[in-house]
């Protein structure tokens, strides 16, 4: 059965090594121990010092961040009215529940029926099953902002209009592509006795599925990492299909503060320092599983 | 531990769940007798000053109807609203833009006509005009209109001994002073906001060459082309300063040039009236004076710009409200509370208004012994493709930024109107 | 193995809420958009043209200019982000699974996870500021010369989504067995051996999946330029990609009128150009590719 958008699986077992007695001693490891702690730490650093920046920049008057943007505040420059502006206008507390209710529930319900989609479409191998593979994959490829205009009647036409659900049926309908796309990559690697030794003992297919879920897991953890990001700091959509000042999330409740010609610094760089925490905290939740995934001892 | 499918199940049930209750639960709120209208615009740092002051003031006259002010940031503004007009949502009221860009909406249907409103006696034809339909028909109430001037840091000027100038000359000696002595930038202008260069430079200096209203209506009806000297002239002009940029003025945005300022470390900001409550917010002692004449003894232009007006959705369910407010907007009481809750925008109405803050009625003043002038590209020229105003923002970085001669830049410009442009008789 | 008859029925219950919601609100209203492109409004009422709307993209000296300015620059940002993104995002990657380290794996993670986090409109702020001639660390105008900004722009949003290609490779990564890599210890192979010879090819398809999905998002890419050069990207249209051509098109912009019908068309070709390539892609490549029971 040939299949366009599939690969082939073999065993490990019978995986080519190539010829790695040629060299008993090859060149010197370089890899040492503080090498990569090194390169590691480097990277890190890149990646967070521009961060921790903008939070220091927070901190500070308008004066203060163009003034002087890499020095600590001082008595002069340092100033809470950031913060307090984000919680004094626009019910910032709302707006975060607002988001996460959003967010986690279109990471669920993505997660949830895209790792069915992807179970389905690896293990039952059917004529159609490539045809609905790559209609998914195509959904991977469209600008969701072209469909605005039919989803605004379509919300409007289910009383869905200006409400967090219509919100998290969108999301999940842009993530589930990504999501059925990538843990079908994940679903290959599963060991076919794994599966047939559960089915021999008379599982259901549903408990097929569950006993291979440790073994994705991992997948699970980076799928739910991924499409998280787009959701929480979309602007378009909240704009458009929740803009009630009950439904609004973070990102669109930030965009007061950005005006036309001046924007409010302090309380921008405020809220939006705030509104990178869920998410750090979220993926940390989601590492846990990456844990699992350092010990191997299923199936062998 | 294993997480199993009906666990996980269960979890996006109740996630879901509460999204909905979530919703449920803050709908529908305020009392039932009152009437709640929305009104949408683009000026987010307005929001305090709108419910605070106008707001409730509107409210208390007019018990029974509550108002929302529902901003959306400027970049998205045009974006989110045609959508939702065309998803038959969105709000009563609509802020409308000039010219070309409202004249579209006009043209699909979203606004109401107004000629009906007494609010539209309040205003006369030039003010109206910006926001008319091909029909001739009014279809916004306008509420304030903008100026461009150069704001300069009084203390400088009065430690390098220099005087407002008055003569395009006088205003490059005033550049040259202050260069030499190099303690601050003469200008507080850069490129990297295409936009600004031609809104607060080009179509300031420029009107002094071309005539104003002589050469942008020459170009609508087709008697006159950018190629013509006038104009070629205005852009040079507007060339000129490019010797008083600030190093690496190409990466200098908008933002960048108003700190630039604020912080005193520049003597002269380009910008528009809307700006004054920021230039004076670090209490520098500004003042502001036009573009000047190329001699002494010419007409002085006074770029003035129809900036805001409000329109009504002709798909509201609320247009009694929505009506009452637009009539509000015609009145002196509006008009004087707003201008003065915000510095820098000026009341287009027939009544005239007196102006608390200093600046601003100084800026008012410049309209005084100047003949007028709107922004030279957004009446008609930038219907089509490639739209004349946005070229122009283009045109001015590459001449700033490449050193295209107005030459060269006026006839491009020129070429791309003309391969769409079938000029108004 | 299953019978075929239980198979479609297995199959459609497991993938058909996926598929119900998925249609519902993103393939219905997309399909409905690109219909626009057959037509023309601009005289008020929906008159059919069929492919005139295309013919006209291709052929009008603005439009076509502008396309093809921004499908070259949107080339370049996908490249950038092919030759710094992935090699770095996979490096992080074998390093956090090398045998070298076990203990603070999660802190580097996490660390270098996060710039994905951001709003975009922190990290446009946060490289704007570092890079400012006037209050920056920078004194070349990266942003505002012609040849740079787009590099620029792409660096940063390589800096920003590194996360990503990391997160999936090391996942990856982490499903091999210790006892293949042991073996090859054994064997005396060499870090770096182990890598090339071992894990790299056992994680082949998925690195092919990450370079297509590279290649996807930064052809749909739109909010990193947006949020720092508007909707007509300078300077002089540089920084331009098909995202804003299209959004510049669709909704028009303050100084340029709204075009339902070509931005409807602008859109179909774009996802026509990803659609072709990125099969004929999987045609070639992808399908040599061999996934690894482990």
């Amino acid at each position: 059965m040939t299949h366009t958008l599939s690969t082939s699986t073999i065993r490990v077992a019978d995986a080519p090594t190539g010829d790695l007695r040629v060299r008993r001693r090859g060149p010197v490891d370089v890899l040492t121990s503080s090498t990569v702690h090194g390169i590691l730490i480097l990277f890190s650093l890149l990646s967070t010092v521009p961060i921790l920046i903008v939070v220091m920049n927070s901190f500070k008057t308008t004066q203060g961040i163009f003034g002087e943007p890499f020095a600590l505040p001082n008595a002069e420059t340092f100033n809470v009215q950031g913060y307090l502006n984000v919680f004094a206008r626009g019910s910032f507390l709302l707006n975060y529940q607002n988001s996460i209710i959003v967010t986690v529930s279109t990471i669920v319900l993505t997660v949830v029926l895209g790792t069915a989609a992807a179970w389905a479409l690896v293990e039952y191998k059917v004529r159609i099953g490539p045809v609905i593979a790559g209609f998914f994959v195509i959904g991977i490829m469209l600008p969701i902002r072209l469909g605005t205009v039919p989803l605004i009647k379509t919300m409007t036409a289910w009383g869905l209009m200006d409400t967090l659900p219509a919100l998290i049926l969108v999301y999940t309908a842009m993530q589930l592509p990504l999501a059925v796309a990538l843990m079908t990559t994940y679903f290959r690697a599963v060991p076919t006795e794994l599966k047939e030794a559960a089915r021999i003992d008379g599982a259901g297919e549903l408990r097929v599925l569950g006993i291979t879920l440790p073994i994705v897991r991992v997948g699970i953890a980076a799928v739910a990492s991924i499409t998280m990001l787009p959701v929480w700091n979309d602007l378009w959509f909240p704009l458009i299909l929740a803009p009630g000042k009950q439904n609004q999330t973070v990102t669109l409740g930030v965009q007061q503060f950005v005006g036309q010609f001046q924007s409010d610094y302090p309380a921008l760089l405020a809220a939006l320092t705030l509104g990178a925490v869920p998410l750090v905290l979220l993926f940390t939740v989601f590492s846990r599983q990456y844990i699992a995934g350092l010990s191997n001892g299923y199936g062998k | 531990m294993r997480t199993t499918p009906p666990v996980i199940a269960a979890s996006a049930a109740v996630a879901l769940a509460l999204g909905l209750t979530g919703c449920a639960a803050s709908g529908g709120g305020g009392d039932a007798d009152a009437v709640t209208i929305t009104l949408a615009t683009w000026r987010t740092e307005d929001t305090a000053m709108w419910e605070e002051e106008v707001i409730p003031a509107f409210e208390a006259s007019h018990p029974g109807i509550h108002v929302e002010y529902a901003p959306v940031d400027t970049n998205d503004y045009n974006a989110a609203i045609q959508s939702q007009l065309e998803g038959g949502t969105g709000p009563d009221l609509i802020m409308c833009r000039p010219f070309d860009v409202n004249r579209q909406w006009i043209s699909k249907g979203y606004f109401d006509d107004l000629s009906d409103l007494d609010a539209i006696s309040s205003f006369d034809d030039t003010a109206l005009s910006a926001w008319a339909g091909d029909d001739g028909a009014p279809y916004c109430v306008p509420v304030a209109s903008v100026l461009a001037g150069f704001y300069y840091n009084k203390a400088i000027f009065d430690e390098l001994g220099l005087e407002v100038p008055t003569t395009q000359q006088e205003f490059i000696d005033v550049l040259d002073a202050i260069k030499e002595d190099g303690t601050y930038a003469p200008l507080a202008l850069g490129s990297a906001d295409g936009w600004q260069l031609a809104y607060n430079m080009l179509y300031q200096v420029g009107p002094n060459y071309w005539k104003g209203e002589d050469g942008r209506l020459g170009l609508i009806d087709g008697s006159q082309k950018l190629t013509d000297p006038a104009f070629v002239e205005g852009f040079t002009v507007f060339d000129s300063f490019s010797d008083y940029l600030p190093n690496g003025f190409e990466s200098i945005s908008y933002e960048d040039m108003t700190q630039m300022f604020t912080l005193g470390k520049a003597a002269i900001l380009p910008d528009g009236s809307w700006q004054i409550s920021q230039v004076d917010s670090t209490g520098l002692d500004v003042g502001v004076f036009g573009a000047p004449p190329a001699s002494a003894g010419d007409t002085r232009y006074q770029q003035e710009m129809a900036d805001m007006a409000i329109g009504l959705n002709a798909d509201s369910a609320q247009k009694d409200a929505a009506t009452a407010f637009l009539e509000w907007l015609g009145t002196p009481e509006f008009q004087q509370l707003y201008v003065n809750k915000l510095p820098g925008f000026f009341s287009m109405g027939t009544e005239p208004v007196t102006y608390d803050d200093p600046l601003a009625q100084e800026f008012a003043g410049l309209k005084e012994g100047a003949e007028l002038t709107s922004r030279l590209a957004l009446d008609r020229l930038s219907a089509g493709q490639p739209p004349l105003d946005d070229e122009i923002w283009r045109v001015a970085q590459l001449m700033y930024n490449t050193g295209m001669s107005p030459e060269d830049a006026t006839a491009e410009l020129q070429a791309g109107l003309d391969s769409w442009y079938v000029p108004a008789q | 193995m299953i019978r075929t008859a239980a198979r479609y029925r297995l199959l459609a219950l497991f993938v058909l809420p996926a598929l119900i919601v998925y249609t519902a609100f993103a393939v219905y209203p997309l399909l409905s958009s690109v219909v626009l492109s057959f037509f023309d409004s601009d005289t008020g009422s929906n008159v059919f043209v069929g492919l005139d709307n295309y013919v006209f993209l291709f052929t009008d000296q603005w439009q076509s200019e502008r396309f093809w300015n921004a499908l070259g620059n949107s080339l370049e940002f996908f490249l950038i982000h092919l030759l710094v993104e992935l090699p770095i995002g996979l490096l992080m990657a074998a390093l956090l699974t090398s045998a070298r380290i076990r203990r603070s794996v999660g802190v580097y993670r996490t660390m270098l996870f996060i710039p994905a986090t951001l709003s975009v409109v922190i990290v446009g702020f946060i490289w704007r500021l570092i890079i400012n001639p006037l209050w920056g660390l920078v004194e070349f105008p990266l942003l505002g010369n012609e040849l740079t900004a787009l590099p620029t722009i792409s660096l940063m949003s390589v800096w920003q989504w590194l996360g990503i290609p990391m997160v999936f490779l090391y996942t990856a990564l982490l499903a091999i067995p210790n006892d293949v890599v042991e073996a090859a210890r054994i064997d005396g192979a060499n870090g770096w051996q182990v890598f090339w010879r071992i894990k790299f090819p056992l994680i082949a398809p998925q690195f092919g999946l990450i370079v297509v999905l590279t290649y996807i998002w930064t052809f749909n890419g739109f909010d990193i330029v947006y949020a720092l050069n508007g909707s007509a990207p300078g300077p002089n249209y540089s920084t331009d990609i098909l995202g804003t051509f299209f959004y510049r098109t669709f909704f028009g912009s303050s100084g340029q009128v709204a075009n339902l019908d070509l931005g409807a068309t602008v859109a179909s070709v774009i996802f026509f150009i990803i659609l072709v390539t990125t099969a004929a892609y999987f045609w070639v490549l992808q399908r040599r590719l061999k996934t690894y029971e482990l």
